[in-house]
């Protein structure tokens, strides 16, 4: 079972720093997801991995091997490195029938005929493809297009997996159902994989870890929960979670031994960190982040707001309510319609509350909220 | 009525009132002449009277017909012969336009090659200057004393005296043609090349594929479809070539159906050149015919993708700077020493003696004395020539406007109206003219416009006819550019104005031709660029009065008057560069677009 680091690594295109300085571990048998905005680096990264892109500086490691190293001038060709890779547009190839398309890659590790048409049925009927196996690509849906990259990628049995967005060109439906397959894929072939998305939902749910990138740096890389519950800076905060994080400005006004009270919004709120000790001066600006679901809509509520608009989705209902100048969203389980300019009351509940560093972004404590 | 509101209603969209105008007009100025010229080749001619017994000129004959085809010897000699000579040395020509322009394409989108902005522009030089002067130059170089007179640089500088093999004839012909088309297979294919998604190739190289198995099963099976195309475009320009095998073949009688017709048009038979130029249309339309099923049947493997850019290069390693290398100096010789050799022969005296004592300018600046060249002036004092060379930026400026704004117009409608028979009836005329060889597409002009026809006034000898017979014959690059920048533009750019009540012709001149300005003007470019080097379409149709560059060139030759002609050739060869050079700066657009990196 292979491992793959990553030691400082940076690529540079011309001028313009597309990776820098990153470091990786990622253990055998995980499902890492590399996350963020278009233009972070995560498409690079995966490439540097696969050995189709060349890092300027660094050294990548595949399973004790190491496959890259810009001070020893060692860089392995990707035939190499055993890795397989999934494209985003599939890049099947357009003359050649599925079947075809799939026994390509077997063939150069020269089996013999049986075992490779043993081999190519095995995955016609792992990925439900059989009936289509004599078409070309052009014949096939986006969805059935996708099911033969992965069975042509699987089909030598790479003990590491490269995705880069493998869904992004599928409807929303068949997305959720290929995610459900990826996952069990995952679990049935034991293999690492590396997955590039810019869906923050993606990554929640399928990896086991996840990398958030911007700018070629990475902001964070922790098991997705963490980083949904203690998320490392503003930007990652902002970034996962759907619908997103409520931030709202304030300035500390005084810091007793475990409770500390902050001036926001024109509202008068204390925070007391959840575990450990926080450094704070007077008069500091501060960020303080609430997740849409800590955020409780009711009659009794300590502060007055206003409803701005309801979104009611069946399941659940997102409510956005005005405090002063202020914007705050709220999720309510089940459907509740309120009317626009209706007047309600709220409660932060909860001790996940997080507060940032104004100035540097950077979270400071977790813990409760109160009026 | 019912009929008549569809009418109105279908004639009021502007792509549908284009597509009936071009209809008409494109058959009457492609197909008619077709006909007319096909009529032409059973009616006894004036000057045969005497050939052809007891007949009248215009009476009807099989006469033409059973002299070119199935009588014995002369039959051999006009034009089974000349066909055979054709047909081969357009294949081998083909041959090495591909195999050249192939290798380069894939050296310059795949490897790490040295220098490849510079290899992309010089390499394309051949194709930008007229096809005969890379033949001019093969004279210059190596002439022996088959012709007459003195021998070529290649003698004076080795004493090696060139057999006539290697100086006249299939093996200079095929070697020029294919050097002149090597840029053109280049581009086509270095085109696809580089649209081609370069995942496909990393799909198969992370599957292990070996650099060769992905070269035979991926990249080639791929693109074999173009090639194959390409390979059918440039059979069909070797195939027309007039001027390569007038300067290479006529020293030793190799000749070929373009060198024959315009021996016979120039005779007294041209009821013969009629019927060998039916026959060259028809093997153009088969060649064309043969395209479409290509691409037909072959699935077209257009790929789209965002991420091509970031391909992975070939690492040539130890051949990296050799290989560049001997690109280079290859592309010296072909590309930039034929233009130095037009200049030293036109500074030398006497021809085959190239020491400084022999230098002149008597031939560019010189008064005229009557033991050269018949007392003309030196060419930059001669009248004619400058007469010749406003004649040619006239015409080709003329032909240029006339075909890009046609053919801008043509893409449109043929886009708009897609899928009707009306639109791929004009879709195939408006290609039409591609096809059919320019040499027997003059002759085609010549027989139907020195007469009346219909309101016409006789037209031989006029400007306007050689407007007419450019334009018309420029206006498939045009038609293409025009289609090309249309099927890119999504329609509801132009219905966003349809909404807004702006006026048809304003949302061409203010949405769709600035949106899509390169490729449009790259339809008025490709025209002027081919109109001024423009030999065989118009030698047949020139008369004295409106005598253009080329067709001047061509006679200077003639006579043998080297200096001058050499003379005349850098004229024109600094003229196209530099129009060439002018447009690319004003417009961005050029010819290699793209593939050089």
């Amino acid at each position: 079972m292979p491992s793959i680091t990553l030691r400082v690594v940076t690529k540079r295109f011309g001028k313009f720093v597309a990776v820098d300085q990153v470091d990786l571990d990622i253990q055998d048998g995980a499902f890492v997801t590399l996350l963020g905005p278009s233009g972070c680096g995560k498409t690079t990264t995966l490439r540097m991995i696969a050995g189709l892109e060349s890092p300027d500086e660094g050294e990548i490691i595949i399973d004790g091997k190491t496959v890259f190293s810009s001070e020893r001038g060692i860089d392995v060709p990707p035939d190499k490195r055993d890795v397989g890779f999934l494209f985003q547009n599939y890049a099947l190839w357009p003359h050649m029938t599925v079947e075809k398309n799939i026994s390509f890659g077997i063939e150069n590790l020269k089996w013999d005929s049986a075992r490779i048409k043993a081999r190519v049925a095995e995955l016609l009927a792992t990925l439900k493809i059989e009936q289509f196996s004599k078409r070309y690509p052009s014949e096939l849906s986006g969805g059935q297009q996708q099911r033969v990259a992965i069975a042509r990628t699987l089909a030598t049995a790479p003990r590491v997996l490269l995705m880069d967005e493998p869904l992004s060109n599928l409807d929303a439906k068949l997305r959720t159902e290929m995610r459900t397959e990826l996952k069990r894929l995952h679990v049935e072939t034991g293999s690492t994989f590396v997955y590039v998305t810019h869906d923050q939902l993606e990554a929640m749910t399928l990896s086991t870890r996840t990398c958030l990138m911007k700018e070629g740096r990475v902001q964070q890389y922790a098991p997705p929960l963490e980083i949904y519950n203690e998320p490392a800076n503003i930007f990652v905060a902002d970034f996962v979670g759907n619908p997103t994080m409520n931030f709202i400005a304030g300035t500390v006004r005084s810091v007793d031994l475990d409770s500390i009270k902050i001036e926001a919004a024109a509202m008068s709120l204390s925070f007391t960190p959840g575990s450990g000790s926080v450094t704070l001066g007077e008069d500091q600006t501060v960020v303080l982040g609430v997740r849409p679901e800590y955020l409780r809509i009711g009659t009794g509520g300590a502060i007055g707001a206003m409803v701005y608009s309801t979104l009611p989705s069946g399941m659940e209902t997102i409510v956005k309510i005005k405090v002063g100048e202020q914007f705050l969203t709220s999720v309510v389980f089940g459907a509740i319609d309120f009317l626009v300019n209706e007047a309600v009351s709220f409660d932060f509940i909860g001790n996940r509350c997080v507060l940032f560093d104004a100035e540097s972004g950077r979270r400071l404590a977790s813990g409760n909220l109160e009026t | 009525m019912k009929l008549g509101n569809r009418a109105a209603s279908f004639i009021r969209k502007p792509h549908n009132l284009i597509l009936v105008l071009l209809a008409v007009s494109l058959f009457f100025l492609t197909l008619v002449p077709l006909i007319s010229l096909a009529w032409d080749t059973f009616l006894v001619h004036p000057s045969e009277v005497m050939t052809v017994k007891g007949t009248q000129p215009g009476d009807y004959t099989l006469f033409h017909w059973k002299k070119v085809f199935l009588s014995g010897l002369t039959s051999q000699n006009l034009f089974w012969t000349p066909l055979w000579n054709t047909v081969l040395t357009a294949l081998a020509s083909c041959l090495i336009a591909i195999l050249l322009g192939g290798v380069l394409a894939w050296l310059v989108t795949r490897s790490d090659l040295r220098w490849k902005s510079f290899i992309s522009v010089v390499f394309i030089f051949p194709y930008v200057l007229p096809s005969w002067t890379l033949a001019m130059a093969w004279i210059n170089f190596f002439k022996n004393r088959l012709v007459g007179g003195a021998t070529g640089l290649f003698t004076a500088l080795t004493g090696i005296e060139t057999p006539d093999w290697f100086a006249y004839g299939f093996f200079p012909i095929v070697i020029v043609q294919g050097l002149h088309y090597a840029p053109f297979a280049y581009i086509l294919i270095g085109g696809i090349l580089r649209n081609m998604d370069a995942n496909l190739e990393e799909a198969a190289t992370l599957l292990k594929a070996s650099r060769f198995r992905i070269l035979r099963r991926v990249t080639l099976p791929i693109v074999t479809p173009s090639v194959l195309s390409t390979f059918l475009l440039v059979f069909s320009s070797c195939m027309s070539s007039f001027a390569v095998p007038a300067f290479l073949g006529t020293p030793v009688r190799f000749q070929v159906l373009t060198t024959q017709l315009y021996r016979t048009l120039n005779g007294l038979n041209p009821g013969y050149g009629y019927i060998i130029a039916l026959v060259m249309i028809l093997m153009g339309t088969i060649i064309l015919a043969a395209n479409q099923w290509f691409v037909g049947t072959r699935k077209s493997f257009t790929t789209v993708t965002g991420k091509s850019s970031n391909i992975s290069l070939v690492k040539l390693r130890l051949f990296r700077t050799p290989v560049s290398l001997v690109i280079v100096i290859f592309l010296a010789l072909v590309s930039i020493l034929p233009l130095l050799s037009f200049a030293l022969e036109s500074f030398i005296m006497a021809p085959g003696d190239y020491s400084v004592t022999n230098l002149t300018t008597v031939f560019w600046v010189g008064s005229g004395s009557v033991d050269i060249g018949g007392g003309e002036p030196g060419i930059l004092l001669n009248k004619y020539i400058w007469i010749g060379l406003w004649n040619s930026i006239r015409l080709s400026l003329v032909v240029a406007l006339v075909a890009g704004t046609v053919g801008g117009l043509a893409g449109y409608a043929i886009v708009r109206g897609r899928g009707t028979a009306l639109t791929s009836f004009v879709s195939n005329l408006a290609f039409f003219p591609y096809l059919m060889p320019s040499m027997a597409f003059g002759a085609i002009y010549l027989s139907l416009f020195s007469k009346p026809v219909l309101f016409l006034p006789p037209l031989y000898g006029t400007f306007a006819l050689l407007v007419m017979v450019g334009a018309v014959k420029y206006l498939p690059f045009a038609s293409r550019a025009g289609t090309n920048a249309m099927l890119q533009l999504s329609g509801e750019i132009e219905e966003a104005g349809v909404m807004l009540g702006i006026p048809w012709w304003k949302r061409m001149v203010r949405i769709i031709f600035p949106i899509q300005k390169a490729s449009f003007l790259s339809g008025y470019m490709l025209p002027f660029i081919s109109c001024m080097r423009e030999l065989a379409l118009f030698v047949i149709l020139i008369v004295p009065a409106n005598r253009v560059l080329t067709t001047m060139l061509f006679q200077y030759n003639e006579k043998g008057w080297n200096q001058y002609a050499n003379a005349i050739n850098l004229l024109i060869v600094l003229v196209v560069l530099g129009f060439n050079w002018a447009l690319n700066k004003a417009t961005g657009a050029s010819l290699d677009k793209g593939i050089g990196g």
